[in-house]
C-alpha cells in the first residue's frame, strides 16, 4: 500500500509538471490577452502600461520560470482579468460545482441502478424495451439541447422551476449550499437533471448488461440452491459483482462532471467553475486556465485513487500494491 | 340572495383586478439579465463595458454621457477653459457619498491621481488622465487643472474617470472594493451583495444627488448564454435583458407581454484593407504568389471593393435588419458625423471599370479573414462579402473564420490582407476613433493604436491634428467632418454597418436605448 501511494504520488507530480508546460505554452501560442482585455479606445501608452503590468513583456521562458518559481511557493499567479489569486477564483466557485456534481451523481445512481436492475431482470419485456429506448435518447440528444428543452418546458411553459442562477444559499459547516431551502433546491433541480441525464442512461445500461451477464453464472445458481431469496441474491451478491465496472466508469465521469460541466453551467447560469474555465480560455486569462487544469488533474488523480481503493473493498482479490 | 352573492363575487373580482393592475407599480424591484459581468467592483480597474455597466450605477463621473454619447454635467456642474492649458472645474455642491461623507475636491484629485496607476489593470484609465500636468483646489468646490499641452477635449477625457472616496480607497487594494468596504460611491445605487458568476444586488441610494432612482432593489443576474438569457425573460425570472440576439428579435416582438427597445450602436463594423505594404500575403496573382505591387495600395482598387459590397443586403438578410449600413465611422448624433457621407451604393459595373482602370481587368486572388464569435453575424458577413467580391471578378481563395482570441492577436500583426473588425466608439465625437484607427501609427504621438493596416495619409493626419487642437467645439466638429471625408474618399477603411443593439423587457418596464450599449438599472423605468 505504501509503495503504491509513493509511486502514485511521484507519477502525479510528473503529470502536473507536464500539464503546466503544455497549457502554459498552448495559451501563449493562441494569442496575446492584451488584444482582448484592452479598452476599445485605448492609447499606446495604456497598452504598454497594461502589457508591463501583466508581465507580458517578458519572453515565454521567463514567464514560465516566474510561474514555476511562484507555484513551488504555493502561488499560482493572479488572474489577468480579475486581478485576484487564480486559485481563490477557482475555490470560490468550486462549492457550487461540487454541489451540482454530487446531486447529479446521486440522481444518476439512484435512478440508473434500479432502472438497470429492473430491465436486466426482465430482458426483452416491454419495460426493458422502453428503458433501453429511453436511454438511447439520454445518450444521443445533445446536452445543450436537453437543457434548453428543460427550460422551455419547466420554466417557460409550465412555470414550475426557475431557469437561471443559484437561488438562496446558506452556509452549513463552512460550505455554501443551496440544499437547505426550497428556493435553492428549486434552482438546482433543472441543471442537476440536465447534467445527470447522460449519466443515468450510462449507469442504466451498465447495470443492465452486468445483471444479464451475472444472472446465469454459477454463484447465482448456488445461492438459489442454498435457498436465498431472489431479493437478497440480486441486491447483495449480483449487485456487488457488477459494481466494479460501474465504479470505474462513474469515477471517471464524476471527474468530468466536476471539471467540465461547462454546457450545463452556461445554460443555467450556474456560478460554477466550468463557466470560469470557458470564460478564461476565451479571454486568454492564462493564470486561471493553468491553475484550473492543475486543480482538475489533481482532482482526477484523487478520484482514481479513491476508485482503486473502492475496487479492493468491492473485490478482496484485488491488491493495491500490484494494481499500479 | 343570488344577486348579493354575485355582487360580492364581482367585488372580489374587481378588487383582484385592481390589485393585479397596481402590483407592477407597487413592486419597485427589478431583475436584470446581463450578458456580461464585471471583473471587479473597483470602478477604475477596467475601462471595458463589462465593468462600466456596474460601476456607473454605484459611482459617478464628472460628466455623464447621454444616449448619444454627448456630454452632460454630473459631479462637475460646470467647467471653463481659462487659457489653452488651464481648466477650471466646478463641482456640484451638496453631493454626498453613500456613507454620508461629503464629496470634496480632495476626493476628485485623489481619484484622478489614482487612475494613473492601478496595479495589474488590463484596461486602465491612464489615457484619460494623461494630459494632466497638475491639479489644485482653488476653493472648496473648484479645481484648477494645468495640462501638459493644449487639450480641447480635456473634460471628455477626465470626465469619464469614476470618482472614489479618498479615505476609503487610499492605500487599499482591489480586494477592498470587491468586499464592498471601499465600493461606496455617490451613485444612484448601493451594492448590497456580489456573488461572482451569479448575481449582484443593488439597493436605492436615498442620498443620491440626481433624479430619484426608479427601483428599490436591483438584482443583476449574469446570464452569458444568449438562449438562456432570452428564456429567463420569457419564463419571467428576469424583467429586462440586454444583448438580445438578432435572430430572436422577431419572435420576441410577437410575444405578448414583452417589448423591445433598440438603437444603432456607435460600434462600427468595417473591412480593413492592407493598403500600406508592397506585398500583402493574401492578395495573390494567378500563380498563387503575392502580387507586387499590392493592388490594395491603389485607391481605385479599394474603391472598387467598397462598391462591390451590398451593405443593405447584408443587414437585411444576415442580420434580420439588425443594423444600419455605414458610410463613415460614427452614426448621426455623434460629433463629426457627416450626413452627406452615405453608405457606398453597390455598383458592380462601376467596380469592374475601376479595377480595369487600375490594371486588374481580370481581378486578382484574395482571401478574407474574420472572427466568428465577436459580434452577431461576423463570419456570415465575411462569407457574403467573399461572394460579392467573386461577382466583381475577383478570385476569392477562401474566407477564414477564427475565434476572437486567436484572431485579435493575428490581426494586430499584419497577418491578413482583408479582414473584418469592429471599433467601439465611446466618446462624444469621432476624434478618438479616427485617431486610433486611421492616423499614422506613432507611439510618441499616441496615434494609430488600432491602425492594424498601418494606413498612412498625410492630408488626413494634418486635418486630424488641426481638429484635435481646436478648442471651439463647432469648428472642431467641422474639421472632423473634413478629415472623415478625406479618409472615406481615400478608402482608408471600408465601413460596413453599425449593428443595432436590442434590449427586451416585460411590458411594465421601459428602457432607454443608447448608442454606448450600456446596460444599467438607472436607464430603466416603470411604464405608466
Amino acid at each position: 500500500m505504501t509503495v503504491f501511494i509513493i509511486r502514485r504520488l511521484s507519477q502525479s507530480l510528473l503529470v502536473l509538471f507536464i500539464t503546466s508546460i503544455i497549457v502554459f505554452a498552448g495559451i501563449y501560442a493562441i494569442g496575446n490577452p492584451i488584444d482582448i482585455l484592452i479598452a476599445p479606445d485605448a492609447t499606446f501608452a495604456e497598452r504598454e502600461q497594461a502589457i508591463k503590468a501583466l508581465g507580458l513583456d517578458q519572453s515565454l521562458i521567463e514567464q514560465y520560470g516566474t510561474f514555476l518559481w511562484n507555484a513551488l511557493h504555493g502561488d499560482l499567479g493572479r488572474s489577468f482579468v480579475f486581478n485576484q489569486p487564480s486559485i481563490d477564483l477557482i475555490l470560490n466557485r468550486m462549492p457550487a460545482t461540487l454541489e451540482l456534481a454530487f446531486v447529479a451523481l446521486f440522481l444518476s445512481l439512484a435512478i440508473g441502478i434500479p432502472l438497470g436492475l429492473w430491465s436486466g431482470l426482465r430482458p426483452n419485456s416491454v419495460l426493458d424495451e422502453t428503458v433501453m429506448t429511453g436511454s438511447i435518447l439520454g445518450f444521443s440528444l445533445p446536452n445543450f439541447w436537453q437543457g434548453m428543452m428543460l427550460i422551455m418546458i419547466f420554466s417557460v411553459w409550465l412555470g414550475w422551476l426557475p431557469s437561471t442562477g443559484r437561488g438562496e444559499v446558506d452556509t452549513v459547516l463552512g460550505m455554501r449550499t443551496s440544499l437547505t431551502s426550497w428556493s435553492g433546491i428549486s434552482h438546482l433541480i433543472l441543471p442537476a437533471f440536465n447534467l445527470a441525464l447522460f449519466k443515468i442512461s450510462l449507469v442504466t445500461r451498465l447495470t443492465r448488461s452486468g445483471v444479464r451477464e451475472n444472472m446465469p453464472l454459477d454463484f447465482v445458481k448456488f445461492a438459489r440452491a442454498k435457498g436465498l431469496s431472489e431479493r437478497r441474491i440480486v441486491s447483495v451478491h449480483v449487485l456487488k459483482n457488477i459494481m466494479i465496472p460501474i465504479v470505474t466508469v462513474v469515477g471517471v465521469e464524476f471527474g468530468g462532471i466536476i471539471a467540465f460541466a461547462i454546457v450545463t453551467e452556461t445554460i443555467f447560469a450556474w456560478p460554477g467553475m466550468g463557466k470560469l474555465l470557458i470564460d478564461s480560455i476565451m479571454r486568454l486569462d492564462r493564470p486561471v486556465v493553468v491553475a484550473y487544469l492543475l486543480v482538475v488533474v489533481t482532482l482526477f488523480i484523487v478520484i482514481n485513487f479513491v476508485v482503486d481503493i473502492l475496487y479492493s473493498l468491492l473485490d478482496p482479490r484485488i491488491r493495491l500494491g500490484s494494481a499500479a | 340572495m343570488n344577486s348579493t352573492s354575485r355582487l360580492k363575487r364581482l367585488g372580489l373580482v374587481a378588487s383582484t383586478a385592481i390589485f393585479i393592475a397596481m402590483s407592477p407599480a407597487l413592486a419597485a424591484d427589478i431583475t436584470l439579465g446581463s450578458s456580461t459581468e464585471p471583473s471587479s467592483l473597483d470602478p477604475q480597474f477596467s475601462r471595458t463595458g463589462n465593468n462600466q455597466n456596474v460601476a456607473a450605477q454605484i459611482f459617478d463621473r464628472l460628466i455623464e454621457p447621454d444616449p448619444n454619447l454627448q456630454v452632460t454635467p454630473a459631479l462637475a456642474e460646470s467647467w471653463t477653459n481659462v487659457d489653452p492649458t488651464t481648466w477650471r472645474v466646478k463641482l456640484r455642491p451638496g453631493v454626498v457619498f453613500q456613507d454620508g461623507s461629503p464629496l470634496t475636491t480632495e476626493d476628485v484629485i485623489y481619484s484622478l491621481e489614482r487612475a494613473k496607476d492601478i496595479p495589474n489593470s488590463p484596461a486602465p484609465f491612464s489615457g484619460n488622465v494623461g494630459a494632466i500636468a497638475s491639479m489644485k483646489a482653488v476653493d472648496p468646490l473648484t479645481i484648477e487643472f494645468k495640462t501638459k499641452s493644449p487639450t480641447p477635449e480635456f473634460i471628455e477625457q477626465i470626465g469619464l474617470v469614476y470618482i472614489v472616496q479618498k479615505k476609503l480607497a487610499e492605500g487599499k487594494s482591489i480586494e477592498a472594493f470587491n468586499d464592498r468596504s471601499a465600493a461606496i460611491g455617490t451613485g444612484a445605487y448601493k451594492v448590497k451583495e456580489w456573488v461572482p458568476g451569479d448575481h449582484i444586488t443593488l439597493v436605492r441610494n436615498d442620498k443620491f444627488w440626481g433624479k430619484k432612482p426608479a427601483f428599490d432593489t436591483v438584482t443583476i443576474k449574469f446570464i452569458a448564454n444568449d438562449a438562456a438569457r432570452v428564456a429567463a425573460l420569457r419564463s419571467g425570472s428576469v424583467d429586462l435583458i440586454d444583448a438580445v440576439p438578432p435572430g430572436d428579435v422577431k419572435t420576441l416582438e410577437k410575444t405578448k407581454g414583452i417589448k423591445l427597445s433598440s438603437i444603432a450602436s456607435a460600434r462600427n463594423i468595417y473591412l480593413a484593407l492592407d493598403s500600406s505594404r508592397d506585398e500583402s500575403p493574401f492578395v495573390v496573382g494567378a500563380d498563387g504568389k503575392p502580387l507586387n505591387p499590392n493592388p490594395l495600395k491603389d485607391q481605385r482598387v479599394r474603391q472598387a471593393l467598397s462598391k462591390l459590397i451590398n451593405r443593405q443586403l447584408i443587414v437585411d438578410r444576415l442580420l434580420d435588419g439588425a443594423g444600419e449600413p455605414a458610410g463613415q465611422l460614427v452614426p448621426v448624433g455623434i460629433g463629426g458625423s457627416d450626413p452627406s457621407l452615405k453608405p457606398t451604393a453597390p455598383d458592380v459595373a462601376g467596380a469592374k471599370k475601376l479595377l480595369a482602370d487600375a490594371g486588374f481587368p481580370q481581378g486578382f486572388g484574395i482571401t478574407l479573414h474574420t472572427s466568428n464569435d465577436r459580434f452577431a453575424g461576423d463570419a456570415e458577413t465575411a462569407q457574403a462579402i467573399g461572394q460579392m467580391f467573386a461577382q466583381g471578378g475577383l478570385k476569392v481563395n477562401g474566407v477564414v473564420a477564427q475565434p476572437y482570441n486567436v484572431y485579435a492577436t493575428a490581426a494586430g500583426k499584419q497577418t491578413f490582407s482583408a479582414f473584418i473588425f469592429s471599433l467601439g466608439n465611446t466618446t462624444p465625437t469621432s476624434a478618438t476613433g479616427l485617431r486610433n484607427l486611421l492616423m499614422t501609427q506613432n507611439k510618441e504621438a499616441g496615434t494609430g493604436s488600432f491602425n492594424r493596416t498601418k494606413y498612412s495619409n498625410p492630408a488626413f493626419d494634418a486635418k486630424m491634428k488641426e481638429a484635435m487642437a481646436e478648442f471651439d467645439v463647432e469648428k472642431r466638429v467641422a474639421l472632423l467632418k473634413e478629415a472623415t471625408k478625406i479618409a472615406i474618399d481615400d478608402v482608408g477603411f471600408v465601413p460596413l454597418f453599425w449593428p443595432k443593439v436590442y434590449w427586451a423587457s416585460k411590458d411594465n418596464i421601459t428602457y432607454t436605448a443608447n448608442r454606448g450599449e450600456d446596460f444599467m438599472a438607472t436607464l430603466a423605468g416603470q411604464a405608466q
